[in-house]
């Protein structure tokens, strides 16, 4: 395998594991050494050594150098004014404070409120859940034939309204039959 | 945690501002570290660092000093952080071409002091820095700017120290590979 222009010797895969720890100052004195004496005679670990130092430096030198010319003008000023401010309380923060009232406001406000919501409640619902049809119940209450009209009353459901149907001569199908 | 510090922490979880002031001085600059580690951008690394002293201030009661004190404030730092660059994404001023060549806008194409070198390299940072999850980037930022150990960039994550291990090890390999031609040893 090939890294950073150096051949990567067999040993290279076991002290891989360790280069990383190596650099970060995150190994044991005895796998410190056991990469030490790798590195003395592996170029392609040293380079890949150096690619991570190279990699800290691209990350790190620009912070560094911001760091250095930052005079954070206003910048407690503004944190001050910030802390001053009241914070906005979100809705539920709201409901909880609007909720979380006295013991006497409890008593006296509240809970009447919520049985009064509650009765309003019991009272309204069961006109709101009952059944209406859109259409009333038709029913024929009687039928009488003549030669020459023949009449039907039909009664509606509620309001009660009694339909009288007069209509002339025998019907075809009876005359028919 | 120190005496002074528990003092301090203590003044100021009773809304003491003086003692938050005194934590400001102490951190503020490596809060900013954090903060600009993450947006490279130094105005919005400057609000990052009020923004996380405001949010300090009105959170330091939920502080029980169970961790220590400054990988709690970093935690804070750097989840500001990175809610701040979720929140301002936007076109990003310059791409990368097929291999990875630098394509500047029109309007850094048109300046007749063209950025320097480093001012590209440094676009060219924070481009791969970019492209890493969220958790890799603050692992690789608590470790190559600030210096933390794993065990601290565990207790800043909320992770175990294997998992930093990983995020720092597949973090590392991504911009190495994105940057190859500026990090390569033994050129």
């Amino acid at each position: 395998m090939w890294k950073g222009g150096g051949r990567m010797k067999s040993e290279c895969s076991s002290v891989s594991r360790l280069l990383e720890k190596y650099f970060d100052q995150e190994v044991t004195p005895e796998e410190r050494s056991l990469v030490e004496d790798h590195l003395s005679d592996c170029s392609a670990c040293r380079d890949a050594l150096k690619s991570m130092e190279n990699l800290t430096t691209l990350i790190k030198s620009p912070v560094e150098e911001a760091v250095e010319k930052e005079t954070f003008p206003w910048v407690w000023e503004k944190v001050e004014k910030g802390i001053q401010r009241k914070e906005r309380p979100g809705l539920w923060d709201f409901l909880k404070s609007w909720l979380d009232v006295t013991p006497f406001l409890k008593r006296k406000i509240l809970i009447p409120a919520v049985a009064a919501a509650a009765i309003v409640i019991l009272i309204t619902a069961p006109l709101l859940f009952k059944k209406t049809t859109s259409y009333p119940t038709l029913s024929v209450v009687k039928y009488v034939e003549s030669e020459t009209y023949n009449v039907m009353i039909y009664e509606l459901g509620t309001p009660q309204v009694t339909v009288i149907w007069l209509f002339e001569g025998p019907e075809e199908e009876s005359s028919t039959s | 945690m120190d005496v002074n510090e528990a003092q301090l922490i203590s003044r100021c979880q009773q809304g003491d501002q003086d003692a938050l002031k005194e934590i400001f001085n102490q951190y503020h600059q490596k809060v900013y570290r954090i903060a600009y580690g993450v947006v490279r951008q130094r105005e919005e690394a400057l609000d990052i660092v009020q923004e996380v002293f405001i949010k300090l201030y009105r959170s330091i009661h939920q502080f029980r000093g169970k961790s220590q004190f400054y990988t709690y404030l970093y935690r804070m730092a750097m989840n500001t952080a990175i809610d701040h660059t979720r929140k301002m994404k936007r076109v990003p001023p310059l791409s990368m071409d097929e291999e990875g060549g630098l394509q500047l806008s029109d309007d850094a194409e048109r300046r007749p002091d063209r950025i320097l070198d480093h001012k590209e390299l440094e676009e060219k940072v924070k481009w791969a820095m970019d492209q890493l999850s969220p958790d890799q980037k603050a692992a690789l930022i608590f470790r190559e700017v600030e210096g933390l150990s794993y065990q601290e960039i565990a207790e800043a994550t909320g992770s175990s120290i294997g998992t930093v291990m990983s995020r720092l090890h597949y973090g590392r390999k991504k911009v190495q590979e994105l940057l190859k031609d500026y990090v390569e040893g033994g050129r």
